[in-house]
């Protein structure tokens, strides 16, 4: 596969970059190359939140996002700052509650927030549930390298409920793809 | 009991001290400890800083580490937690450990790492020419404070008694006996011990405060001591009145005496 | 080799530590090369070795020092303010000719700067943070995979010539994670040390190689350390024609060996017109940067040193000779363009792109700085 830069990008407690760690872990799972990067402020809490996860089929020479090919903005702040970023023919995702008024090609909108919301009762899952979308939305890695990588990821306690998150994720995507 | 040149490298000889100096009187009392503890003089590492006497160190053959300004504890507790199988010791003096190594000493106290500090408190910076340090009593000359000094003196034993050294012993350089008999109980001591040795500087402070040479700041300083006649609770540190340029008393002996965990560094812990 | 695993550059780092031998971690946080100490601490106790979480920097280079006196290979890790902080005990393992590694992770300065941000500002420093005339081993790595491969090579060569070897890398490096294969067992290299009679040992005496054999304390040997001027003894003079002597050993025992220390990769020069000049992430920026302008018909190669220090000027040299120009790329003011123009002496035309806002120089931003010829920056 060709060099795909995603960029997943919130506010501090959504998950983030643990999001992101999965999806690279995920790709190095699938056969691919992976890279990621966080880039954060002081906080441990709070603030925003941004992982940058670079995939491709052979050698990865630069290691950080430069030319964004998709965004998963989980905030309106990440959607209104990296929205410009994004590459000719690049693709953003966005959450429903920060999703532009005016149709956009390039854009899609899906209700990671409130549904991270429904499985867990607060944000933690956040990020599982994008990368559920992304998978689903933009494939970049097996389904199933995805489901190991969050399970060995997260807390045994959490796996359950993350794994939910993720499948739940893929569902938004395949009820609005009719 | 030995013959002391069996722990000096006499090639090294002559000294830089300055004649009238007691830090020669302490060397010769640590030596003398070492030699009552029977210890393996291959196994003994003596760590230094920067000043008079720090330069003991180049005179004394052991593993010997002449470091930098202050720093003494802090390559000592490397040395230590590597090679938990030295006696690690530290010579240091007032300027050395108590203001640029201030930092290391409290740290090296508070972790009771098994090392032993010696401390020569000679109330001044000999080596850089009679300046100010943080033990120069107030209203004492030295050459940056002409006037006397107006700044308060640390308590070297308070203060490591209250960064939790679990060994505190001041003693005199003018009684070199109870010296060389409380540095081997401070090298005993499992844990971090400290021994606050009151030298002399008659080239500076005694010139500086026409106090006299070294026999009569020996004797001076003998005279002051109040011993430890009382129990530990009861115990006061160095007290001075401000208007004198010396303190009127010295508490020596034993200040502290704990057992408490020694830190050995995070490591593998060894079947017991 | 390892299975591919996704490894952090710090994490890179310490497990090079460990493979390289390092039995000793002496350190104090400071963001962004906590994560060394947090994975030394978890690993190193297994391993057999020592942790310490030190009061500050200079106790921190000062136990290290302390520790490899005692026999160990010992390290410690930091970030600019640290930096500075270690500068005393840099210069002091420099003179007693105490082997030891120090990591900086790059951030953003001076002073407290830019925390969380990447910078190569500390390039100088490096070199020259110490006072006093000194020689410096300074390795740059560009990716997780060689940050494992350098601090391997920074014990070795610390080993080897009894002085301080400096790994520099900037916080992209030590906060990406990249999928690497490390190596099971790698090539390791232990400080000579000496085989005579103890009471006839000089611990400051050397062969050709101009490198004493260093015994650990409490081996039987028993020996003065210091850091002022000394002779052959170890023991301090202030002699003029001993001190010179040392001073220019100590020199030497480097310089002498610089062929085999000095390391750059080369990339695409042969039939380069334009050479890009760039170290640490930056590297990683100019290389995508030169495959992509020549897509768009511009012949660009690069030059990376590993080692910044000692200066691979014949490697600079050589390339400057092939080409027209050469770039430097560098996330400062304007530090390492120095050494190339030295070295360049003309044979090319040098220009840099500097940037030290605490963004990373990125590929897309040299494409165009290459398009455009060179030149200019934030």
């Amino acid at each position: 596969m060709t060099r795909s830069e995603i960029r997943i990008a919130g506010a501090g407690g959504q998950g983030v970059v643990t999001a992101g760690r999965i999806l690279a872990e995920a790709a190095i799972l699938s056969g691919s190359n992976a890279t990621h990067n966080q880039v954060y402020g002081p906080q441990s809490r709070g603030g925003a939140s941004r992982s940058d996860v670079v995939i491709a089929g052979d050698e990865i020479g630069f290691p950080l996002a430069d030319e964004i090919d998709l965004l998963i903005a989980l905030s309106s702040e990440a959607f209104e700052k990296y929205r410009p970023e994004i590459v000719d023919g690049g693709r953003v995702i966005v959450d429903s509650r920060c999703a532009p008024e005016a149709d956009d090609d390039n854009t899609s909108d899906f209700a990671v927030v409130d549904t991270a919301r429904a499985v867990s009762g607060g944000q933690l899952v956040t990020g599982v549930v994008a990368l559920g979308v992304l998978q689903a939305y933009a494939g970049l890695v097996d389904a199933d390298a995805l489901g190991e990588a969050v399970a060995a990821r997260v807390p045994a306690k959490h796996r359950a409920m993350n794994l939910e998150a993720l499948r739940a994720g893929r569902e938004l995507v395949s009820g609005a793809i009719p | 009991m030995a013959d002391v040149k069996t722990y000096l490298r006499e090639w090294a000889m002559p000294h830089v001290l300055c004649p009238g100096c007691a830090h020669g009187i302490v060397m010769r009392g640590f030596l003398d400890a070492i030699d009552q503890l029977q210890i393996d003089q291959d196994k003994v590492a003596v760590v230094a800083g920067i000043g008079c006497s720090s330069r003991i160190v180049g005179y004394i053959d052991f593993c010997t580490l002449h470091g930098t300004h202050g720093r003494a504890p802090a390559f000592a507790t490397g040395l230590k937690l590597a090679r938990p199988d030295l006696h690690v010791m530290v010579i240091t003096g007032d300027g050395d450990g108590l203001a640029i190594g201030g930092n290391h000493l409290i740290h090296a106290a508070r972790r009771n790492i098994d090392m032993t500090v010696m401390l020569l408190n000679n109330s001044i910076y000999g080596m850089t020419g009679g300046q100010a340090a943080p033990t120069t009593p107030a209203g004492a000359v030295a050459s940056t404070t002409p006037a006397g000094n107006t700044e308060p003196n640390f308590d070297a034993c308070k203060l490591m008694i209250g960064a939790g050294a679990s060994f505190v012993a001041r003693v005199l350089a003018a009684n070199p006996i109870e010296m060389s008999k409380v540095i081997a109980d401070g090298v005993r001591h499992p844990g971090f011990s400290f021994i606050e040795i009151i030298s002399d500087c008659p080239e500076y402070y005694g010139r500086y405060n026409k106090v006299g040479g070294g026999a009569e700041m020996l004797t001076w300083m003998a005279r002051r001591d109040a011993g430890v006649a009382v129990p530990l609770s009861e115990k006061k540190f160095v007290e001075h009145v401000p208007s004198s340029p010396v303190p009127t008393g010295l508490t020596t002996g034993v200040l502290e005496r704990d057992i408490r965990p020694v830190f050995t560094g995070v490591r593998k812990q060894e079947p017991q | 080799m390892s299975e591919a695993q996704l490894i952090q550059g710090n994490e890179a780092c310490a497990r090079g530590a460990l493979a390289a031998g390092c039995n000793f971690y002496g350190g104090y946080p400071i963001t962004p090369s906590s994560e060394i100490a947090e994975h030394m601490v978890r690993m190193l106790p297994d391993a057999g070795g020592v942790f310490v979480q030190m009061e500050d920097e200079i106790a921190s280079l000062a136990a290290v020092i302390g520790a490899s006196l005692a026999g160990s290979k010992a390290m410690t890790a930091t970030s600019g303010p640290g930096f500075s902080l270690m500068q005393e005990h840099i210069g002091f393992a420099v003179m007693a000719e105490v082997p030891c590694v120090v990591v900086n992770v790059m951030r953003g300065g001076p002073s407290t700067g830019l925390p969380t941000s990447p910078s190569q500002g500390d390039v100088m420093q490096a070199r020259w943070g110490t006072h006093g005339d000194h020689p410096a081993i300074v390795l740059a790595p560009s990716s997780v995979g060689e940050v494992f491969d350098l601090t391997v090579r920074a014990f070795n060569l610390a080993e080897r010539f009894r002085t301080p070897v400096i790994l520099l890398y900037d916080e992209v490096i030590g906060h990406t994670r990249e999928s690497v294969q490390l190596p099971e067992k790698v090539e390791i290299v232990d400080r000579v040390r000496p085989d005579g009679d103890a009471a006839d040992f000089l611990p400051k005496a050397a062969d050709a190689t101009g490198v004493p054999p260093l015994p650990a304390f409490g081996d039987g040997y028993r020996f003065h350390v210091t850091g002022l001027s000394h002779d052959e003894r170890g023991f301090p003079t202030d002699d003029g024609h001993v001190a010179g002597a040392l001073l220019d050993r100590i020199h030497t025992k480097v310089s002498d060996y610089e062929d085999e220390i000095t390391a750059a990769e080369t990339f695409m020069l042969d039939d380069a017109e334009v050479a890009l000049f760039a170290y640490g992430i930056v590297g990683r920026s100019a290389r995508e940067a030169v495959l992509r302008s020549r897509d768009a018909g511009i012949k660009a190669g690069l030059i990376r040193p590993t080692t910044l220090w000692p200066f691979p000027s014949q490697q600079v040299a050589a390339a400057a000779a092939q080409v027209d120009k050469v770039i430097v790329a560098e996330m400062n003011l304007g530090q390492m363009i120095g050494e190339v123009e030295r070295a360049t002496a003309g044979q090319a035309e040098v220009v840099g792109h500097m940037r030290a806002d605490g963004e990373p120089i990125t590929p897309s931003e040299l494409v165009g700085v290459v398009s455009a010829g060179g030149g200019g920056g934030h």
